[in-house]
């Protein structure tokens, strides 16, 4: 029997913040225009370059470095919508980014899994991608779906074998991060089709998108663009990830490097819309800061979260909706680290209006699968999305009667008013939970039983046959091109 | 040899946050005014009860019930001062209580303390108290010192001696939460104006102030009470801490919980200012939940809105708020309960505009003691600090000298520009230590070997000898009194 997914539980704030002034996010714009004007960008694609020079760009087509002057800039990006709906499997869990919520995604990519048995570490498979898809379609707090982990036992075409095992798995939007190529991205935008239906429902609720990252600095990928452009002919979102490291592929200042990635994002969003005016496109500025000893990517370092925020308020500048780094640990193990990592970047990404944000789930910076490292996420997700909804005066609330009835040094344990809303107090399912020997029991160890539990219980409702039959049928045709043995 | 004096770090920030609307904030003083006028609040100290009737207010003697006039609610709210000065026992660490500055303190009086050295659990002592407030001065983070646990084995002294502790080993200021009562209001008074050197200075730089609970539902402490009334008396800052709890002291809405915490705390404050008008008292609640099947006491559910709502409820009426955060439900240090549950604390703290707050380093809802999980604790509030640090956007910061220098898909790493910065680009938390064999240290693990540093390594300039030997005559003398 299939069970029904829950509805997803966006964050809704009913509080705004703003971390930079006006003035700073002209200047940062003023900054991004002069990157991409004098500076330029290295774009090694022929049919990029072509598009850029056909537009109005300067192409140098022996160093592939495209300079775009601030009008084109201007002008071009003003094609790219506000807002738009990203669809689902099922219509009651597309994502609509209107501006008013945020939606979260899992982790995605990592390439080892603490197995769901023996606990031991491996590399990832596609049967994980499969399973965390179910867990994903039954946790409220998840949005879409970052396939979590790489298909590696499906090297060649990874990527599309884990867009099957998501949509097998999942009624949510999919989001992939790894589809790259424009022959690989064909076979996704088929996959897409068949998942659609029609035509007319892959442009109004498109159930998959694509995440590509460029490189700092100032580089894109070519068969990362290509893919791109591939998914935006078809009217799917697409969006571009700069992860400029500051000191090492940024400037070691803060403004330095969130200009430069900016600059790779905006130069890559300029190229699809002058391709496909008006395609829906998303921004996802995700630096991180360069470790002094080892030169590594940190994405927590004590200043390294207030640059998340920054990124959401000038992907909204640029007017395009954001995609939030959020959830992203340096931790090794679920614990205190990456318990305190999470919750203020997903708050302030969420007070500054950020439509969309990765990831729950992964540990040591995005890499490694603890199952029950997305429960844990979950937990601290649902805190930060009450503690942002504001608060109930009303009378009722206010229970001036119930105070004055109970009056000094009663309780209010009996009282009507007590027995109807302390069950609406929401309390976590992972803390305070009764151990046999009294005492709380480890949340670590009740995520890890949950797990099974969801796995054992939660049935996705299921594709119909014709359209596993469809998708198997595009995966075989794939995987003979691309020389993957089944 | 004693250490220098390490300026504070305080988390300023130009961003501000508004929790609850104007309407909003109008609904709940109207709701303190109705349960203080029409419900009362039971005062049992006779001291207390003829004052406030002497000022108007309606005392039943009987029930020791006092109902409060509205007017004489906001007549008396008018003299509290908004912004005042925090003393400490070195000039360099006195603070003032103004806008978009958030000073922390550490949570306070648990009762259990893992031992440093051996590990295990055990009734906490007079000596963890001093340990304690040594890493305290070492931290900038921590601007002021809560005793972190009690000094149990003097018994009925037990917070004149955590007091002592204090002063002995940190110059910052010292807050207690458990001085109860007049005679002890009056030793400890005695003993901050050795450490100030005169009751002027005393008045001028108060290098201790106090903490009162009020008793939910509508109750004031005798003790609490009486020992606040006579160091409000001598201009000693003094703070109310209500702690409804949803569902069995208070209403089982977030709102009404709320107002009824305000009401307890601002009777109080009333009472203080009939005493003295114009004496600094500061506003701090924190609501807590019943565990609906167990009764237990948990601070930290999943909806725990309105953590940071009496921030601006304070400041509505005028008054400072006493931020409550961290204390986690965690039985352990270092755990994801323990870091998930307190990692927002410190940004909505601030943002929200708190004067100071309390409070770092204990675990298991504020019982006890893992001396690491303060560096823990800290580590989460300098994240804090440095994300609600205004972002420099100017030519040098932006670079785009050395961005065009660089070009596409250079790197950065030869750059004068990189060599000038890269030192301050990553400030490195107790997550980022690297250990010999190349890999990051185990946070929690070298939060223990960096408290153990410091206790091998920072000492604190000692209290004049002569100074001391009065702490000494005046806690002999208490001990004879109380301790009998």
């Amino acid at each position: 029997m299939n069970n029904t997914t829950p509805a997803i539980q966006p964050i809704t704030p009913a509080y705004h913040l703003r971390i930079l002034e006006d003035a700073q996010i002209e200047q940062m714009r003023s900054a991004t225009l002069q990157i991409l004007s004098e500076t330029g960008l290295h774009c090694p694609s022929e049919k990029a370059l072509n598009i850029y020079a056909e537009n109005g760009a300067q192409v140098n087509f022996g160093t592939q470095v495209v300079k775009i002057p601030p009008q084109i800039v201007l002008e071009t990006m003003a094609h790219a919508p506000r807002f738009y709906t990203m669809g689902a499997r099922s219509s009651a869990h597309d994502l609509v980014l209107d501006g008013k919520s945020t939606y979260l995604a899992t982790d995605g990519c990592g390439v080892e899994t603490i197995d769901f048995v023996t606990r031991q570490r491996r590399p990832s498979r596609k049967e994980d991608v499969a399973k965390m898809a179910r867990i994903a379609d039954y946790l409220s707090s998840i949005g879409f779906y970052w396939p979590i982990v790489s298909a590696q036992d499906f090297p060649a075409t990874a990527p599309l074998h884990e867009l099957e095992a998501s949509y097998n798995n999942t009624v949510k939007h999919v989001q992939s991060e790894t589809i790259m190529g424009a022959r690989m991205a064909s076979y996704a935008v088929e996959m897409a089709r068949v998942i659609a239906g029609d035509e007319k429902t892959l442009l109004e609720r498109p159930p998959l998108s694509l995440l590509v990252c460029c490189i700092a600095p100032l580089g894109l990928d070519s068969d990362g663009i290509e893919s791109a452009l591939v998914l935006a002919e078809a009217g799917l979102p697409v969006g571009f990830m700069s992860m400029a490291n500051v000191g090492s592929t940024g400037p070691a200042t803060l403004a330095g490097t969130m200009a430069s990635g900016d600059a790779e994002i905006v130069g890559a969003l300029v190229l699809i819309q002058m391709a496909y005016p008006g395609a829906p496109v998303f921004h996802s500025l995700m630096p991180g800061i360069m470790h002094p000893h080892t030169g590594a990517y940190l994405a927590t370092a004590w200043e390294g979260t207030l640059l998340y925020a920054v990124g959401v308020e000038m992907a909204h500048h640029w007017g395009v909706p954001s995609l939030a780094g959020v959830f992203a640990t340096d931790g090794q193990i679920p614990g205190w680290q990456s318990a305190g990592d999470a919750a203020s970047s997903l708050m302030l990404c969420a007070l500054c209006g950020a439509e969309t944000g990765s990831g729950l789930g992964l540990l040591e910076s995005c890499t490694l699968l603890y199952p029950e490292e997305i429960l844990l996420d979950s937990d601290i997700y649902h805190r930060v999305r009450i503690e942002a909804s504001g608060l109930d005066t009303r009378p009722e609330a206010l229970a001036l009667e119930v105070i004055h009835e109970v009056g000094p040094r009663g309780h209010f344990l009996r009282h009507r008013h007590t027995r109807e809303h302390m069950r609406k107090r929401v309390f976590s399912d992972l803390t305070m939970q009764a151990g046999k020997q009294g005492g709380y029991r480890d949340p670590v160890e009740v995520a890890q039983e949950k797990v099974s539990w969801i796995l054992e219980h939660h049935l996705v409702e299921s594709l119909e046959p014709e359209r596993v039959n469809e998708l198997q049928r595009i995966l075989k045709s794939a995987d003979r091109e691309f020389g993957q043995r089944g | 040899m004693s250490a220098e004096i390490k300026p504070l770090e305080p988390i300023k920030t130009p961003y501000r946050f508004q929790y609850l609307s104007d309407e909003q904030l109008r609904q709940l003083q109207g709701a303190t005014l109705s349960i203080l006028e029409r419900t009362g609040v039971r005062f049992p100290s006779e001291k207390a009860l003829k004052i406030l009737a002497e000022h108007g207010a309606q005392v039943d003697f009987n029930a020791q019930v006092v109902r409060f006039p509205s007017e004489l609610v906001m007549k008396a709210m008018a003299t509290v001062p908004r912004y005042f000065n925090i003393g400490a026992r070195h000039p360099g660490y006195d603070f003032y209580l103004g806008d978009g500055c958030t000073y922390f303190t550490t949570d306070g009086c648990g009762v259990e303390t893992i031992d440093l050295e051996t590990r295990q659990r055990r009734p906490s002592c007079k000596e963890d108290v001093a340990m304690m407030a040594r890493v305290v001065d070492y931290l900038p983070s921590v601007a002021f010192y809560w005793p972190m646990v009690s000094s149990q084995e003097h018994g009925r002294t037990a917070p004149l001696h955590d007091l002592d502790a204090g002063y002995r080993n940190t110059l910052k200021h010292i807050q207690s939460e458990t001085i109860m009562g007049e005679a002890d209001a009056n030793y400890a008074l005695e003993m901050s104006t050795v450490i100030a050197g005169s009751k002027e200075e005393m008045r001028k730089r108060p290098n201790f102030s106090l903490l009162v609970c009020t008793v939910a539902p509508l109750i004031q402490d005798k003790d609490g009470i009486e020992g606040a009334m006579v160091l409000a008396e001598a201009g000693v800052p003094v703070g109310f801490l209500s702690m409804p709890t949803l569902g069995t002291t208070a209403p089982a809405t977030l709102a009404g919980a709320l107002a009824m915490g305000d009401a307890e705390i601002i009777s109080a404050t009333v009472l203080m200012q009939v005493v003295n008008p114009g004496a600094p008292v500061f506003h701090s609640m924190m609501q807590a939940w019943a565990d609906p099947s167990s009764g237990a006491y948990v601070s930290y559910p999943l909806d725990a809105r309105g953590r940071y709502a009496p921030i601006e409820m304070a400041h509505h009426w005028g008054m400072p708020a006493l931020g409550a955060c961290y204390g986690t439900d965690s039985h352990e240090a270092g755990t994801w309960q323990a870091g998930s549950e307190v990692a927002l604390d410190a940004y909505m703290v601030a943002l929200t505009g708190a004067e100071f707050v309390t409070g770092m380093g204990l675990t298991q809802t504020y019982t006890r003691l893992y001396p690491e999980s303060l560096l823990l604790d800290n580590d989460i509030y300098q994240k804090a600090r440095y994300y609600l640090m205004p972002m420099q956007v100017d030519d040098e910061t932006l670079a785009l000298d050395t961005v065009e220098a660089v070009g596409p898909g250079g790197h950065y790493l030869a750059q004068k520009h990189t060599r000038r910065h890269m030192r301050a680009a990553m400030v490195r938390g107790v997550a980022h230590q690297i250990s010999p064999d190349g890999h990051y240290h185990d946070p929690r693990e070298y939060a223990i070997e960096r408290t153990q540093w410091i206790l091998a390594n920072h000492h604190p300039e000692p209290v004049e000898e002569a100074k001391q030997k009065e702490l000494d005559r005046i806690l002999a003398a208490a001990d004879r009194e109380l301790n009998g």
